[in-house]
């Protein structure tokens, strides 16, 4: 109203890009047929040990106790170095067995994760560069221990857009005693444009920041002040011509859409009790296994890009982090909610086009530290990740490591070929995509980076 | 053969960058020959026998003969290389991508006159175009032209005539007086301000602004923030613990010596080495802090040496960054790429900074903080160390929570007949539920003597019994004795190659030590600001300029290196940094100088007509609307609102923020809500947490304080629209702004919708727009729940008050 020569339509309609978007926004950057179209990662936080879940070493036990072999650990660094722990060889105390039709071993640990081995492909061969938390939760986001790069979601997004009108492209959830080390950085976005960012919900109240209306205002209310706000943005953008102003309505817009769609995505009273069941979701109680649900329902929606962090993994032995009743109290709090998703992603077909991701910044060492009770060190030698999904061959078992568990000596896995990978199977190739900074192209994989194609073919 | 038949050939290179009848050897011709060519066939290789680090070497030719001489098939043997048509030789630049057309235009152009060049050339010597002194050129004043006021326009005006673009009109006074105001003190005018320029002549009245802003107290708040950026400012200590820490000393020598118009050259001599000065004040070693803004470690576990030493690599690239517009931080791990910058001169870099004392974990270091003794923190700026202090101690006692609850059950009611009240009460709430009172009183009955326990407790209770610190700030200091310095074989300092002395790079003049046994970071500063330093004073008077047009000169502003984008206007950029010299490096003159230049004053409307020549407006034929940066949009909104405290400096404040966001890090921090007129001063002061910045100043793209940042983003997304329409700070300002217009905008709906417009945008409404809001007022009034007027005006002026504080403009420089 009181607009009426304004061509509304046209101006909210599609338009060119401005040349700095033009510059900042490739959109979709597809190389080749994409395999997958969704990532949803499921970030162990702490670096898991894999020698008490996937990575079954008998000579390891048979030798516990032992000397590590000087041959191993010549030229070494570790966290926590000049201290006296962690010199012996501790054998797991866990039960292994071999499960489904791939044969894969996987401790009780987790039961439930043993049950979808045949879904998932196993790679125990995986190895980092860093072996500080948050330096090498920094490397695994983002290719770098460096802060300032964008992050894996964010470069996923500004190569592909997102499909999600309603939603942001790039998610994060989060659960465990505490956030993890870095905090957002871990989702930031460098030197990539902002809106790129991971946005982080939360467990419980509001999803986003700022979503319910001031106090007093009701929905209605609410429209009307921004429809007002739109009707006086388009005058000005009339008079000035200045496009960033469209892009600011648009931006409204999508706000307005988010208060609506946002509290619908986490509000889980539609789904059935079997699902609930599923991912033994109790009622409104925060948990590892209520974020899995919620991944599922934001790549229902189109959101590009869903990361899941889950602490505390950082077994060192010392009170609240010992291989016995804290390891198994962090196993019990994930087992059953990742097994759900990959079976429930499966059940309704999506699974194909969602890559799922499971792993840590790093492992732990096949050495134990002599603490009140076990624990291991940080490992980026060998550890172990899993993958399904998004054109992932299922039910495979790749990569060895020695007898002892030390060093991956087969098909060894950089976290610079995973990040290669991850964009090989979203049809993107590491390294055409790029962004200018500083004076060079920069990309995920640095200078490095090779497609794991055993992983899908 | 004429030049102007060779371009009669390449008709299109000709008109769009070849507008000078010559090529200019060292500015078109050098810089192509030394980024693609001199590798191989330079001083340090000479493959084919050909050189091209000299034009006279380019002349004599190589191997194959003359490069210039043109063969049977009519062209040179350097066009035939560099289009891949010569029968023998593989095309140049070998197994490299081919040369633009552009460039090979440039290069046949140059082999067509001869390959002219200064007689001078070193050979092997890089000249690139920023490594050489800046020359100062008279600004060439174009006859007849009315348009420009001072020697910028002179310079602008002159690459925009050749283009036949005219520039744009000036902005109108309002707009221009809001621009300035925005710019100059990052705060919109005020009613009084803005009826006290109307009522004057506005050429008059527009100069005085400016020196009435450049004199507020408000300009140094607002030009610290992007020198802060620089400086990677934060009031905490970054990585996964991110434990608070004082600085804001720094911060507060930031404002105060813009304030005075500190030269610039003392402006970096105090920051860069201010406690190596003779005598140096107290002032002078505050202003050490720039380099102390590194983050520290304090994760358990950590090797401190790799923490100290990321430390003092960050301060090797900060240098690089802020005062060399280099990435000097690609030299860590090996020779610069594309810069002559030697892995090892890196390290002779790192010297100058791996004397300090820290130690890579953030203990205590003697001399690296100066206390203030005769000032204490105020028992206000205590509560949100006391929060901090609480949570840690319940953080700590409930890590024994399951012990005390299974000790409770052992006890006998013998036992507990000493038990405190508090303590007696506690033993029948379950664990989960006690308070910190009853845990704290519990748990010291439970374990007698636990020295963590009781550290953490005494610093609750000196908290509470208002014991105050004094204030202190990080500084810099040397070790007695200097640390051995050494290259770091690919970056990683447990492969140590030889040993370095503190040096500066080859490529530019060479340093002066007072003992050049062992040159410090006072030496360094200052041949940093020697006036025969040919990248300083360019780098900061363009980063200055980036401020007012949203772009540098040289775009790549942190990139002054051959990879960077080069000056669009390169005269215009050594006039400046030679006038700054040359007004003994005064700041203040520079932003004078721009603020009243004819190009600064030009209106911000589009420019269809320069869509396709200049889409991105580098000739500057218009102004740019500029979206306010983080702390600004806040301001803006404070100071509408009629909130603003004008308090210049002191500890950082806590203004509300969402719930939940200081639990997104490792470690939980308290934010206890500042209280009084904490909460309404202007963003600069907000505690800057670097784990988890307060989210509306994230949001609008905030430096993170990671590392130097010289430019930020603007980023447009519905984030900030949730921000500006539901975040309890923002709807607080707008409810401050309703209530101001109705008591202070006159009587009629028709002023108050005016005076409500004008504390936003400075500007009165357009008849369409008074028309939208009246419309609004009264659709508000209609469906108003409230039962009286009053009730019911109040409503409709605050969602007025939302609708403006969200309006583009209002969070716009146009």
């Amino acid at each position: 109203m009181g607009l009426g020569s304004i061509a509304l339509a046209s101006l909210l309609g599609p338009r060119k890009l401005t040349a700095a978007e033009a510059s900042l926004a490739p959109g979709k950057i597809l190389h080749h047929a994409p395999r997958a179209k969704n990532v949803i990662y499921l970030f162990m936080a702490g670096g898991p040990s894999q020698l008490e879940l996937f990575d079954y070493k008998p000579k390891l036990i048979e030798l516990n106790g032992q000397p590590v072999p000087a041959s191993l650990i010549e030229g070494k660094r570790f966290a926590f170095m000049g201290t006296s722990h962690g010199t012996k060889l501790l054998g797991t105390r866990r039960t292994f067995a071999q499960h489904g039709q791939s044969g894969a071993w996987v401790s009780n640990l987790f039961p439930h994760t043993a049950k979808i081995v045949d879904d998932i492909s196993l790679v125990k061969s995986c190895q980092a560069t860093l072996f500080n938390h948050a330096p090498a939760k920094l490397f695994m986001n983002t290719g770098s221990g460096q802060f300032g790069r964008p992050s894996i979601g964010s470069w996923v997004n500004y190569g592909l857009g997102s499909e999600s009108q309603d939603l942001p492209g790039f998610v994060v959830l989060q659960s465990g005693p505490r956030g993890p080390r870095g905090g957002a950085v871990n989702w930031g976005t460098g030197f990539l444009p902002t809106n790129f960012q991971g946005v982080p919900f939360r467990g419980t109240g509001e999803p986003i920041l700022n979503l319910t209306n001031p106090e007093g205002i009701n929905a209605a209310r609410q429209r009307q002040t921004i429809d007002a706000i739109r009707d006086l943005n388009l005058q000005r953008a009339v008079e000035t011509g200045d496009a960033e102003i469209n892009t600011r309505i648009a931006a409204y817009e999508m706000a307005a859409r988010m208060q609506s769609s946002a509290p619908e995505l986490i509000d889980l009273q539609a789904e059935s009790a079997a699902t609930l069941a599923l991912y033994g979701i109790e009622k409104d109680k925060p948990s590892f296994g209520r974020n899995c649900l919620l991944a599922r329902r934001l790549v229902e929606r189109g959101v590009r890009f869903v990361q899941l962090y889950h602490t505390n993994w950082d077994s060192h032995g010392g009170p609240g982090e010992n291989l016995e009743g804290d390891f198994e109290k962090v196993c019990r709090e994930v087992d059953q909610g990742q097994a759900a998703l990959v079976q429930d992603l499966k059940q309704r077909g999506l699974l194909k086009d969602t890559l799922v991701i499971w792993g840590g910044e790093f492992g732990r060492t096949p050495m134990g530290e002599n603490r009140n009770t076990t624990g291991r060190n940080h490992h980026i030698d060998a550890f172990t990740m899993w993958f399904a999904g998004g054109g992932v061959k299922p039910g495979q078992v790749l990569g060895e490591t020695d007898e002892l568990g030390f060093n991956a000596i087969t098909d060894k896995a950089h976290v610079h070929d995973i990040h290669a990978t991850l964009l090989h199977l979203l049809g993107v190739d590491h390294t055409k995509l790029t962004f200018r900074f500083q004076g060079r192209d920069f990309r995920l994989t640095d200078v490095h980076g090779s497609v794991f194609t055993k992983l899908f073919t | 053969m004429p030049l102007s038949r060779f371009f009669n050939t390449l008709p299109l290179f000709a008109a769009t960058l070849l507008p000078a009848a010559t090529i200019d050897y060292l500015h078109d011709v050098k810089p192509l020959l030394t980024q693609h060519c001199v590798r191989c066939h330079g001083l340090d290789k000479v493959e084919g026998g050909l050189r091209l680090d000299t034009a006279a070497f380019a002349r004599e030719g190589g191997d194959s003969g003359s490069l210039f001489k043109v063969r049977a098939q009519g062209q040179s043997l350097l066009h035939q290389v560099l289009t891949g048509t010569h029968e023998d030789i593989a095309p140049m630049p070998y197994k490299k991508t081919a040369l633009p057309a552009s460039s090979i235009a440039i290069l046949d152009a140059w082999v067509q006159q001869g390959g002219p060049a200064p007689s001078n050339e070193e050979p092997g010597k890089f000249i690139h175009w920023a490594f050489r002194p800046p020359v100062r050129v008279t600004p060439p004043v174009a006859p007849n032209a009315s348009w420009p006021r001072n020697p910028i326009d002179h310079f602008i005006l002159a690459r925009l005539s050749p283009e036949k673009i005219t520039p744009s009109p000036a902005a109108d006074p309002i707009t221009l007086l809001r621009r300035a105001s925005l710019d100059l003190t990052g705060l919109p005018p005020t009613p009084v301000e803005i009826a006290t320029f109307t009522a004057e002549n506005p050429e008059a009245a527009y100069t005085r602004a400016v020196e009435r802003l450049l004199a507020s107290p408000a300009f140094g708040e607002r030009w610290a923030r992007p020198w802060l950026d620089v400086a990677r400012y934060a009031d905490s200590n970054g990585y996964s613990i991110d434990a608070p820490r004082q600085i804001w000393k720094y911060r507060d020598w930031v404002v105060a010596a813009l304030n005075r118009d500190l030269p610039f050259d003392q402006f970096v001599v105090e920051q860069l080495a201010g406690d190596l000065l003779p005598n140096a004040t107290l002032e002078q070693k505050v202003a050490t802090g720039f380099n102390r803004n590194t983050q520290i470690n304090q994760e358990g576990g950590i090797d401190p040496e790799q923490f100290r030493v990321e430390s003092v690599m960050d301060r090797v690239n900060t240098v690089g960054s802020a005062f060399l517009g280099l990435t000097i931080g690609c030299a860590q791990c090996h020779d610069h790429k594309f810069d002559p910058i030697k892995q090892t001169e890196y390290y002779q870099l790192f010297a100058f900074f791996n004397n300090t004392v820290e130690d890579g974990h953030g203990k205590s270091t003697p001399g690296g903080t100066l206390e203030f003794a005769s000032e204490i923190e105020s028992a206000d700026g205590n509560q949100p160390e006391l929060a901090e202090a609480r949570l840690d101690l319940e953080r700590y006692l409930n890590l024994h929570g399951g012990a005390v609850t299974a000790w409770i059950a052992t006890l006998t009611p013998k036992a507990q007949v000493d038990f405190g009240a508090t303590a007696r009460e506690a033993l029948a709430v379950k664990w989960e539920e006690q308070t910190l009172a009853q845990k704290r009183a519990l748990y010291p009955l439970f374990k007698t003597s636990d020295a963590e326990f009781r550290t953490r407790l005494n610093r609750v209770s000196r908290l509470e019994r208002n014991e105050r610190k004094p204030v202190s700030t990080l500084v810099m200091a040397e070790l007695p004795e200097p640390r051995a310095s050494f290259l770091f074989i690919n970056g990683d300092f447990t492969r140590r190659g030889s040993a370095v002395t503190p040096g500066t790079l080859a490529v530019l003049p060479p340093l002066h030590a007072s003992n050049p046994a062992q040159a410090n970071r006072l030496d360094l500063a200052r041949w940093l600001v020697d006036p025969a330093h040919p990248l300083t004073a360019r780098v900061i008077v363009n980063r200055i300029w980036q401020q007012y047009f949203g772009r540098g000169l040289v775009e790549t502003e942190n990139d002054f290196g051959t990879q960077g984008s080069g000056p669009s206007h390169p005269e215009l950029l050594d006039w400046l940094a030679t006038e700054l010299i040359a007004q003994h490096w005064s700041q203040k003159a520079i932003h004078r100088l721009i603020a009243n230049s004819a190009t600064y004053r030009q209106s911000s409307r589009a420019r269809p007509d320069l869509d396709l020549s200049d889409p991105l407006n580098k000739l500057l034929a218009r102004q740019s609307r500029l979206r306010l940066e983080a702390e600004l949009v806040r301001d803006a909104a404070l100071n509408a609102s009629g909130l603003l405290v004008a308090k210049l400096g002191g500890p950082p404040v806590y203004p509300p923020q969402p719930d939940g966001v200081m639990n997104l890090g490792q470690s939980r921090r308290a934010w206890t809500v500042s209280r009084g007129e904490d909460r309404y001063r202007r963003g600069l002061y907000t505690h800057f947490w670097r784990a988890t910045p307060h989210p509306a100043l994230a949001v609008f793209d905030a430096a993170d304080a990671f590392s130097a940042c010289t430019r930020r983003l603007r980023s447009n997304t519905p984030l900030q629209a949730l921000t500006l329409l539901n975040d309890q700070q923002f709807f607080e300002l707008a409810t401050a702004l309703a209530q101001r217009v109705e008591r202070e905008g006159g009587t009629h709906l028709d002023e108050k919708i005016t005076f409500a417009f004008q504390l936003c945008v400075a500007r009165v409404p357009s008849p369409n727009e008074r028309h939208r809001l009246t419309e609004l007022f009264h659709a508000q009034v209609t469906t108003s729940t409230h039962a009286t007027p009053t009730a019911q005006h109040t409503e409709a002026w605050r969602t007025i008050a939302r609708v403006l504080l969200n309006l583009d403009e209002t969070i716009t420089r146009e």
